[in-house]
Order: structure tokens, then C-alpha cells, then sequence
């Protein structure tokens, strides 16, 4: 019967232990009725054998039932107070089985030892209790068929033996019988703890399917609430997406994988001047590719859905709908499935039109600077030195003062572009050295020929320690370096009080060599030291005017040393005056290869 | 070096200014004959003429550059081998190493000091064979 198999499956599911646990309690539940039942029906049966003769048998058997009365009771008590009743269930069995045991044997004993005393009445009723103990016991110990064995057995052993032994005929079949009747009840109680045992092993079956329903419930519950939760998120991030899409002052567009536009943003509305309307469901290459272009960008697109890697920085120059055109440059990302099919191409585009403009415009305004600025100022410049060489005729002193304050401005005006194009040139990485191996001192040493004229100007001079390091070489870019040296060197002769001198020193350690310029000027005050390297960085404004200067000197020379792998610094001079120096690193060379030896 | 002294100059030159300051400057410091010439597309024919005995030439002039009319100088017989010396602001060294294996003399960069310009001049002049 599938029914029957289905309860079969489901019991199988109870947890024996839970089963014991439940019979064990069934039988210590109904053990007050035993107790009380044993101690009345003990009473009695007292009362009834009592007689002068066998006063002492009485007393004693009266004790033995207030002795198991009172142990049955304890255990029971025992057992209500304990916490471990279901964990020891079995140890419980053991003990009821004990208590069973003895007050089945309390009565035995009592037929076995005052039967064959007794009146026939008496006889009838201590058969009479004797049959109503045993059969009293199938309900109390209906849970455990071998309890109820024991119990009966305790009962019925010594009465069996008493009948059998007592020499009456009807007594010895009688005690024929009674091993039946025991075997019958036997049968009755295993029958009632088959029917208790299956309806435990159901209630827990039952109770655990409940439970792991419950557990099942719980479970979806909690998982339709972080369901619920994901969505949300996933809700409040796409309203946040489509936020930043919105509001971006970029283009965003969505396009298919065969390029169209499926979506676009208020910002490519904006900036091509198309409606979404307009350009959802289109090619973008129709939109904003220009004809001549259309091959490239296919070729390209292929390439995208192909290797499906995303590109950027990727500058597109594209038609508005209103004819005019902007350069955008674009990142392009294509969104992949996880089994790598494309949902769709994600591109963003920023407008850089402007961008490239001002680009454009400072390129322009460099090379206007270096040549149209240039140009005329060489002929000014020009035309000053031949005229202040005296080749051309003495001038008046007045004119010849002023004729040299022209010169030295024009040269001052030169000097500042040159040094503006050069910071442009570093800044903008577009300032390539050429680097040489050479000797440093003689560098130096050039460097002091060179500015000599500067320095007579200011009516210093430069002297260099007769020990300075020669030979000590470096591989370096010889014109800048010497740039560098002509801007500390006029620095020094600048800031030296007259008829002073600047000394040049030369210290190689270790791996690197030193180049020191020694001035015995007023000293870097405090506050400008933290940006003397700084652009048009100079102590106070109105020594830069007599002395002339551009401010970009250091700037450009610590870029340039540092160009060439070197360090630049300086430091307050002891006596007085500061130490600019710089150290580059000592060239080894490269050692010629020995031929070998064969 | 060469035998003769250097006398015979040629400068072509679109800025009018500072080919005037060159010529005084060669010819009042330098002792020299200078011919300006402000057209590089007439300058072959002014140097076949003049016979210089070393051209000067700008890099950046309209409608022809120094570097073209240099190149243009060395495929005609009559100027093929005339020493030449760039004047120039902005020539690379990649473009002045290239012009040097094309034969140039040598480079002057602008601005000059044109004090000091004859005796660049005869210094490079030194040098040629």
C-alpha cells in the first residue's frame, strides 16, 4: 500500500533516542497509578492475611511493600527532578525495569508464601489479586513489553511454583495454565508496545518534517529578503547610473554590436545637437562619422567586436546636425556576457574642440615667440653691438650710455625668451638632451672664459682653486650644462659685492662630483629658500630690476641637472655669502673589451 | 685651409635688417665684399654672377628654406661647391649632422654677435680644406 510505505518512509525519519525518550516518560507518567495501587491494594491484602500465627510473615511482607513503594517512589520523584531524562532515557529503562522487577516479586512472594497457609476464601483471593496485579500491569507497562515480562514474571514464577508443588490437582492445572495466561499478556503488552513504539516513532517523524519545514520556510523567507534587498540595490544603483549618465557633461552612448545606437544621453543631445529620438535605432557611423572616415571607423568597429577589449583615448573628429564639427575624444567599452557574446558597446566621449584649440593656439604662440620675437630683436640687438663696438665711429658719451643700456636690455629681453622656451620645452617633455662623455673640469673651466665679460661687469672675478679635480669625466649634455654653469655663475657675479670673487670648485666623492659656485653676496634671506628653484622665483623685485634676471635661471638649471640624473642645491657660505652647487655622476667607462686569450 | 684668404661673400637673407647689419659687419669689421641677396630663388643665379668665395645662408626663409636651396646649390655645377655656413635659430642636431654629410661648412646660430661674426666666419674658414 503506498500509504503505508509513504508512513513507513516517514517514520524512518524519527530519531530513536526521541522515541526511547518518549516511551521511557509514558511509563514513568503512569508509575504513580502502579505506586499508589501497589501500597492500597498491599494494605488490604495485609489486613486480609493477618492472623496471630503468622504476625511476623505479615509484618515483613508489609515492609517489603512499603520498601518498594517507597522506591518506586523515589525513582519516580528522581526521575520528575532530573534535567537528563531524554539524554539517559535507557539508564531510566534500566532502573523502572528494577522497581517493576521487585514489585512483581513483592507479590509473588506474597502468593508463594501465604497460599498454601490459608483458607480456601483466602486462596480465591489472593488468585484474585494476584490475576488482577498482573493484568493491572499490562496498561502501566504497556510501553515496554519486557518490563511488563519482568514484572509478570515476578508475579507469576513463585505463585506457578507454589500451585505445582502443592499436591491438589486442580492446583497443578491451574499452574499449567498460568504460564499460558503470562504468555498471552506477554503477547497483549509486546502488541501494545509495538502500537506505542510506531505512534512515538510517527509523532517524531511528524514533529521532525514540521520542524524541517519550518527550517525550509525560514530559509526562503530569508532568501526572499535578500532577494528583495538585491533588488533594490540593483534598482537604486541603476537609477544612480542612469543619474550619472543624465547629468554627465559627457556623451554616453549605447550602441548594439552591428552599431546602433540603442540609447543616448542628454549629453550627446547636447553635444551633437541630435534629439535621442533622432539617433536611437541609426548607425552611429551615419551620426557621427565623418564619409571619409566611414572605412577606418569599420575596420576599427570589427576590431572592437572582434577582440572585444575596450579602447580610449581614442580622438574622433565628428559632425554636429548642425553642419559644424567637434573632435571628441572617446573610451570605448564593450559590455561582455560571461560566455563572451557583447550586449552591448558602452562609448563615452568628452569634448576636447577647445582643448585642441588652445593646444593648437600655444604651439602657435611658442613659435611665434621663438622666431617672430626673435627675428626682430636679433636685428635690434645686432645693430646696438655694431654700433657700441665703435666700428662704426665714436659715439657721444650720452649716446654711447644709452646705446650700451639699449644693448642690455635687448640682450635681458632675448635671455627671458630663450629661458621661457626652454622651461615650455621641459615642461612639455619636448626638450631632448644630447648626452656626451667629456671632462667636467674643463667644462668648468669654459664655462669661466665664457662669462668672463659678465663678470667684469659687475667687477668680479671668477677664480678657480689651482687643485680643483680635472679629469674626473661625466656623460652628460655638454651645451645645457654649460647653461647651467653660465646661470650660477651669473647669479654669483650678480649678487658679489664689487670688486669680490666667486670661486669655483671642483670635488669628486665616490660616485659623484661636485661642482661648487662660492659667492660672497648677502645670502638667500629665509623666506625665499623654499622656492628658489621655483619659476620667476626671485628674493625681492626690486634687485632683480638692478640686477636683471629673468626668474627661470634655477628653475631651468635644477630641471636640467636633474635631466642628467644629477642633484642642484645650495647652502648658506661660512664668512658669509652662499655655496650653489650640483653633483652629477661620475662617468665610468664602458671598459674595452680584452681580446681572448686562445 | 684654403690658399686665398676669405674676401667674397654671399648672404641670402629675406630679412632686409639683418642683412644689413651682416654686410656692415662683414664689411666694416670684417674686410669682406658682401652680396645680399633677398630672394632664395634668384640666389643661384645672383652667386653664378658674384662668384662668392663662401655662401651664408638663412634656414627659414619664404618661398624657399635654407636647407632646399642648399640642396638645390649642390645638383648645379657652378655652385656644387661652394662652402656654405646655415645661419639659423632652430636646426636640430639630427638636421645639422645630416647637412654637415651634404657638405655644409658649418652652422652659426642666431642671434649673433655681429662683432664676433667675421672671426666665426674665418675660423670655419680655417678649417676647410
Amino acid at each position: 500500500m503506498p500509504e503505508r510505505g509513504v508512513s513507513a518512509g516517514i517514520r524512518d525519519r524519527a530519531d530513536p533516542r526521541m522515541v526511547l525518550a518518549d516511551r521511557v516518560d509514558q511509563l514513568y507518567g503512569q508509575m504513580w497509578l502502579g505506586i499508589l495501587g501497589t501500597f492500597a491494594i498491599g494494605a488490604i491484602a495485609s489486613f486480609e492475611f493477618w492472623s496471630p500465627r503468622l504476625r511476623d510473615l505479615v509484618l515483613i511482607w508489609w515492609c517489603i511493600v512499603l520498601l518498594v513503594t517507597a522506591g518506586s517512589a523515589a525513582l519516580l520523584y528522581g526521575y520528575r527532578r532530573a534535567g537528563d531524562r531524554s539524554q539517559n532515557a535507557a539508564q531510566w529503562m534500566r532502573w523502572l525495569a528494577i522497581a517493576a522487577f521487585a514489585s512483581g516479586a513483592t507479590w509473588g512472594g506474597a502468593g508463594a508464601i501465604f497460599f498454601p497457609s490459608h483458607t480456601d476464601e483466602q486462596q480465591v483471593f489472593i488468585a484474585f489479586v494476584l490475576a488482577g496485579m498482573m493484568s493491572g500491569g499490562i496498561p502501566v507497562y504497556a510501553a515496554s513489553w519486557p518490563i511488563f515480562a519482568l514484572y509478570a514474571a515476578g508475579i507469576v514464577a513463585p505463585f506457578t511454583y507454589v500451585l505445582g508443588t502443592f499436591g491438589n490437582r486442580l492446583f497443578t492445572e491451574i499452574a499449567l495454565l498460568v504460564p499460558i495466561f503470562y504468555a498471552i499478556n506477554v503477547a497483549i503488552a509486546y502488541r501494545l508496545t509495538q502500537v506505542f513504539h510506531s505512534g512515538y516513532r510517527l509523532r517524531h517523524a511528524y514533529g521532525k518534517l514540521t520542524d524541517d519545514y519550518s527550517v525550509l520556510n525560514q530559509r526562503l523567507e530569508r532568501q526572499l529578503g535578500e532577494l528583495e534587498e538585491a533588488r533594490r540595490q540593483v534598482e537604486a544603483s541603476g537609477r544612480k547610473l542612469a543619474l550619472f549618465a543624465d547629468k554627465a557633461p559627457i556623451a554616453v552612448l549605447e550602441i548594439d554590436p552591428q552599431g546602433l545606437v540603442t540609447q543616448i544621453n542628454p549629453g550627446a543631445e547636447l553635444l551633437f545637437g541630435y534629439a535621442a529620438a533622432e539617433m536611437v535605432g541609426r548607425h552611429v557611423k551615419e551620426c557621427l562619422v565623418l564619409p571619409e572616415l566611414r572605412p577606418d571607423f569599420d575596420r576599427q568597429w570589427a576590431h572592437l567586436v572582434e577582440s572585444r577589449a575596450p579602447l580610449s583615448a581614442l580622438k574622433i573628429r565628428s559632425p554636429r546636425r548642425d553642419g559644424l564639427q567637434v573632435v571628441c575624444e572617446w573610451t570605448v567599452t564593450p559590455l561582455v556576457n560571461s560566455d563572451g557574446t557583447i550586449l552591448s558597446v558602452i562609448a563615452q566621449g568628452q569634448d576636447v574642440t577647445r582643448q585642441l584649440e588652445a593646444e593648437r593656439m600655444k604651439k602657435e604662440f611658442t613659435s611665434t615667440l621663438s622666431h617672430e620675437l626673435r627675428t626682430p630683436l636679433t636685428s635690434i640687438i645686432g645693430s646696438l653691438q655694431l654700433i657700441n663696438s665703435g666700428v662704426l665711429g665714436d659715439l657721444e658719451k650720452d649716446v654711447a650710455e644709452l646705446t650700451a643700456v639699449a644693448e642690455r636690455n635687448g640682450t635681458r629681453l632675448l635671455d627671458l625668451i630663450n629661458d621661457l622656451l626652454d622651461i615650455e620645452k621641459i615642461e612639455s617633455g619636448k626638450l631632448t638632451l644630447i648626452p656626451e662623455a667629456f671632462d667636467l673640469g674643463e667644462l668648468v673651466r669654459e664655462s669661466l672664459v665664457l662669462n668672463k665679460a659678465f663678470a667684469e661687469r659687475f667687477k668680479v672675478r671668477f677664480q678657480m682653486a689651482a687643485d680643483a679635480r680635472a679629469g674626473t669625466r661625466v656623460h652628460a649634455d655638454r651645451k645645457r650644462l654649460l647653461q647651467v654653469m653660465t646661470n650660477l655663475l651669473s647669479n654669483a657675479a650678480k649678487f658679489s659685492p664689487e670688486g669680490g670673487a666667486v670661486d669655483v670648485t671642483l670635488d669628486a666623492s665616490g660616485h659623484a662630483i661636485r661642482v661648487g659656485v662660492h659667492d660672497r653676496g648677502p645670502g638667500i634671506p629665509e623666506a625665499f629658500r623654499s622656492r628658489i628653484f621655483g619659476r620667476f622665483a626671485q628674493a625681492d623685485s626690486t634687485a632683480a630690476r638692478q640686477k636683471s634676471g629673468t626668474g627661470l635661471g634655477l628653475a631651468i638649471s635644477k630641471r636640467l641637472v636633474e635631466m642628467m640624473q644629477g642633484r642642484i642645491g645650495f647652502e648658506p657660505r661660512e664668512g658669509g655669502g652662499t655655496t650653489f652647487w650640483f653633483e652629477l655622476p661620475v662617468h665610468v667607462a664602458q671598459p674595452e673589451r680584452e681580446p681572448s686569450v686562445s | 685651409m684654403p690658399a686665398r684668404p676669405l674676401t667674397k661673400v654671399c648672404y641670402v637673407e629675406d630679412d632686409e635688417d639683418i642683412q644689413r647689419i651682416v654686410r656692415l659687419s662683414l664689411e666694416r669689421l670684417g674686410k669682406m665684399t658682401v652680396e645680399t641677396v633677398s630672394d632664395p630663388l634668384r640666389a643661384i643665379e645672383a652667386m653664378t654672377r658674384f662668384g662668392p668665395d663662401l655662401v651664408l645662408l638663412d634656414w627659414m626663409m619664404p618661398g624657399m628654406d635654407g636647407p632646399t636651396l642648399f640642396r638645390a646649390m649642390r645638383d648645379k655645377p657652378e655652385t656644387a661647391s661652394l662652402p656654405v655656413i646655415f645661419i639659423t635659430a632652430k636646426a636640430s642636431t639630427v638636421e645639422m649632422t645630416e647637412l654637415t654629410a651634404l657638405g655644409a661648412a658649418g652652422a652659426i646660430s642666431k642671434p649673433f654677435n655681429p662683432k664676433e661674426l667675421p672671426d666665426q666666419l674665418r675660423e670655419i674658414w680655417a678649417k676647410l680644406p
